[in-house]
C-alpha cells in the first residue's frame, strides 16, 4: 500500500466518523414506534380506513398517471415518458418470454406485470423523504437515541404507511393470482386433467384389473402404490395451497422488516445511518416484486401443464 | 417467570430458526459461484436462477422473524 492509499483511508475512516457525529448530535430522531397492524385514519360507511390503503391509493393513481401519459399520442419513434414506459414493458415481457415460453406469455403476462408494478410501486412510494411524517402531530421537543435534542415536528398518527407492510396487501395480491391460475388451468387443459395433477387413480385401477383378472400376486403392489399416488396426490394439493400463505408473508416480512430496520437504524445512527439501509431497502423492493410476480408465473406454468404431454 | 419476561424470550429463540435458510442460501451461493466458474458465459441465467431459488430460501427465515415480530410487539397485554 502506497502512501496515498493509506491518506485516502485515513481520510475516509474520519469523514465517516465526522458524518456519524454530526448527525448524532444536529439531527436527532424521535423514538420510533413501530406496529404490526396498520392503524385506522378513519371510517366510510362502516368500512375502515388504514393508512397503508390510502398509501395503496397513491400508488394506483401514480402508476395510471405514468402510464396514461406515456401512452398518449404514441409516436412510432418513441421519446421522452413513451420511451421509458416501452423499455420497462418490453423488459417485463423478455422476462415473462423466458420464463412462461412464447405461446403463454400473452395470457400470463398482464397480472405478472400488473402485481410487479403494484408492488414496486408501493415500496418505492414509501422511499420518498417525508412520506412517514405527513399526518397528525405536533411540535415537540425530543431528545435522540445518545445525545442531542431538537425541537420540531413529529408525527403521533402517521397519514401514510409503507402500502406491503400491511398484510392485507400480498394476501389479496396471492388470491387473486390462485384464483386467476386456478381459472387458466381449468380452461386451457379442462377440469379431468387439473384434477388428475392430484387425484392419481391409475395404479388403483390397475390393481382392481389385475384382481378381477385372479393375479393375486402382483396386485396389492399395485393397491399400495395406488395409495402412495393417493397420499402424494393430497401432498401436491396441499402444497399448492400453500404456496398462497408463502407468497403472502415471503413480501409481508420483508417489508415489514425492512420498514422496522430503516426506522430503528435511523433512530440510533441518524443522518448517515440511513444510507446504506435506504439503498437495502430500494433493491429488497425490486428484489421482491421480481420474485412475487415471477412465483405467479412459474405457479401458472406449472397449473397449465398437463402431466405426460 | 414473569409473563413479558418469557414474551421477549419466546422471541429471541424463535429467531435461533435463522440459521437453517442461513446455510441453505450459503449452499445456494456456492452452488452458482462454482457453475459460474464452470461456464462463465452462462453468468445470467445462472444468476437469475440463484436469486429465485435465494428468495424460496429466504421466506422460511421471513417466517421466524415474523413469529419473533408478533410475539415482542403484539401479543400480551
Amino acid at each position: 500500500m502506497r502512501a496515498g492509499d493509506i491518506l485516502k483511508a485515513i481520510v475516509g475512516i474520519v469523514a465517516v466518523l465526522g458524518a456519524v457525529i454530526v448527525g448524532l448530535l444536529y439531527f436527532p430522531v424521535p423514538k420510533p414506534h413501530v406496529e404490526l397492524g396498520a392503524e385506522q385514519v378513519c371510517q366510510i360507511a362502516g368500512f375502515p380506513i388504514t393508512n397503508t390503503l390510502i398509501a395503496s391509493w397513491i400508488t394506483i393513481v401514480v402508476l395510471l398517471a405514468i402510464f396514461i401519459l406515456g401512452t398518449r399520442r404514441m409516436k412510432m419513434m418513441p421519446t421522452g415518458l413513451q420511451n421509458v414506459v416501452e423499455w420497462i414493458y418490453e423488459s417485463l415481457y423478455n422476462f415473462a418470454e423466458e420464463a412462461a415460453g412464447k405461446e403463454n406469455t400473452p395470457k400470463f403476462f398482464p397480472l405478472f406485470a400488473t402485481i410487479f408494478l403494484y408492488v414496486i410501486g408501493a415500496a418505492f412510494i414509501s422511499l420518498i423523504p417525508g412520506f412517514d411524517t405527513i399526518g397528525d402531530g405536533a411540535r415537540e421537543h425530543f431528545t435522540g437515541a445518545f445525545a442531542g435534542s431538537y425541537t420540531g415536528w413529529v408525527v403521533h398518527e402517521p397519514l401514510l404507511r409503507k402500502a406491503s407492510s400491511d398484510i392485507n396487501f400480498p394476501l389479496a395480491l396471492a388470491l387473486i393470482a390462485f384464483a386467476s391460475w386456478t381459472y387458466w388451468a381449468i380452461r386451457m387443459i379442462g377440469v379431468r386433467k387439473y384434477s388428475r395433477q392430484f387425484i392419481k387413480l391409475e395404479n388403483l385401477g390397475e390393481g382392481f384389473k389385475l384382481m378381477s383378472r385372479g393375479d393375486f400376486k402382483s396386485a396389492p403392489m399395485a393397491f399400495f402404490m395406488g395409495g402412495v399416488d393417493i397420499f402424494v396426490g393430497f401432498l401436491e394439493f396441499l402444497s399448492r395451497c400453500i404456496q398462497i400463505v408463502s407468497l403472502t408473508f415471503r413480501l409481508f416480512g420483508n417489508m415489514l422488516a425492512g420498514a422496522i430496520l430503516l426506522l430503528i437504524i435511523l433512530y440510533l445512527i441518524p443522518w448517515i445511518g440511513g444510507v446504506p439501509f435506504y439503498g437495502l431497502e430500494a433493491l429488497f423492493g425490486f428484489v421482491q416484486a421480481l420474485i412475487f410476480a415471477g412465483l405467479t408465473l412459474v405457479f401458472s406454468v406449472i397449473a397449465t401443464t398437463a402431466e405426460h404431454e | 417467570m414473569d409473563i413479558d419476561a418469557a414474551r421477549m424470550l419466546g422471541a429471541g429463540i424463535a429467531m435461533i430458526g435463522a440459521i437453517g435458510p442461513g446455510i441453505g442460501i450459503g449452499i445456494l451461493g456456492r452452488g452458482a459461484m462454482e457453475a459460474i466458474g464452470r461456464n462463465p458465459e452462462a453468468r445470467g441465467p445462472i444468476a437469475t436462477n440463484m436469486i429465485l431459488s435465494i428468495a424460496f430460501a429466504e421466506a422460511v427465515a421471513i417466517y421466524c422473524l415474523i413469529v419473533a415480530i408478533i410475539l415482542s410487539m403484539v401479543a400480551g397485554s
